[in-house]
């Protein structure tokens, strides 16, 4: 055998374990491209499915979703609906508001303006409940002397007409009396002479009227010592006016001082003065008034 | 002269079992790698010679 023969065997050896080593190694360490292609296409074969499943529940969710959106939309459509009814509403309620707020404000004015009205009508019935009372005092005090007045001329008309007799008869007997002293006279050639007039005596200073206490009694009522006021009998239809100053008496003895505060047609209200220390001393109901002692 | 001829002339010396056996080794290397290729691919692949 040749060297070369030899060389080439050796070379040719080690080559090919060489090689051997070398395709041992790639298919010891090369992937089972088998198993993972048939992994794979489990895989993609599940993946299929699962996409196919996907798109069926997609499918369906789509048509649910459809069914909700028409649902979804007609309920919009009725909200909506509902919406501008409410704001319709909304709109007369606040229409309505506006208008009640008007007419609020135009009772409360009216109501101040009857308020006023009230208020003016209570001081004019107050005035005129007063004015009534004085009217009543007055009419009281006109009747009464009405009254006297007419009594008065009726005894004064009895007196004229008696004096009237008087005088006619006084005439005829002047006449009758005339004619005997003519036709006496006569008889001697004489007449009676004519009367002169009467001159009126005119004179230089007349005496002043002369005066007279007022004199008005009356009694105590009701008396408050807690107040210092008392009330007394008599009123305007006697003659009494407001600031007159009674004297309040028991059995002659002096008690106290009224001074007229207020006076109605039929009895007076007054305030004390000149109250007494004595218990026995203070005023009592029925104790007598008078403004002269 | 081919070194084959001179080689088939003379007798056979240790040395020439020598390459032998190396020769051998090379061959029973690639029938290794071979058999162990065949076995892989067959477990792998179930298939030697086909493609599935």
């Amino acid at each position: 055998m040749s060297t070369l023969t030899k060389v080439l065997i050796v070379l040719l050896t080690v080559a090919s374990i060489f090689l051997c080593g070398v395709v041992v190694t790639y298919v010891a360490s090369a992937n089972n491209f088998k198993e993972m292609w048939e992994n794979r296409r489990d895989s993609e074969l599940s993946a299929k499915q699962q996409r196919d499943q996907a798109k069926e529940d997609l499918n369906t969710a789509k048509k649910l979703m459809e069914e909700e959106r028409t649902k979804l939309n007609g309920q919009i459509a009725d909200l909506n609906s509902q919406l501008s009814n409410l704001d319709n509403q909304l709109t007369d309620a606040i229409t309505a508001r506006d208008e009640a707020r008007r007419r609020k404000e135009n009772y409360e004015s009216i109501l101040a303006d009857y308020a006023k009205t009230v208020e003016r009508n209570d001081q004019l019935r107050t005035a005129a409940l007063k004015a009534e009372s004085d009217l009543k005092a007055e009419q009281t005090r006109l009747n009464k002397r009405l009254e006297d007045v007419t009594n008065a001329l009726n005894e004064k008309s009895a007196i004229v007409m008696e004096l009237k007799a008087k005088v006619t008869g006084l005439t005829l007997e002047k006449t009758a009396l005339q004619e005997k002293l003519d036709k006496f006279l006569r008889d001697y050639g004489k007449i009676t002479a004519q009367a002169g007039p009467v001159t009126i005596m005119k004179e230089a200073a007349r005496v002043a009227p002369p005066m007279t206490d007022i004199d008005l009694n009356g009694k105590l009522t009701s008396v408050d010592l807690k107040n210092n006021v008392v009330e007394l009998s008599i009123g305007a239809a006697d003659g009494v006016k407001e600031g007159m100053r009674f004297h309040a008496t028991r059995d002659s003895k002096f008690i106290c001082d009224v001074v007229v505060l207020d006076v109605e047609p039929e009895k007076a209200l007054g305030w004390l003065e000149l109250l007494q220390d004595k218990p026995q001393d203070k005023p009592k109901t029925g104790d007598a008034v008078s403004t002269n002692l | 002269m081919s070194p084959a001829t001179q080689s088939r002339g003379k007798k056979i010396t240790a040395p020439d079992n020598l390459y032998t056996a190396i020769l051998a080794v090379a061959l029973l290397a690639v029938l290794a790698t071979a058999g162990f290729v065949a076995y892989q691919c067959y477990t792998q692949y179930e298939t030697l010679f086909k493609i599935q």
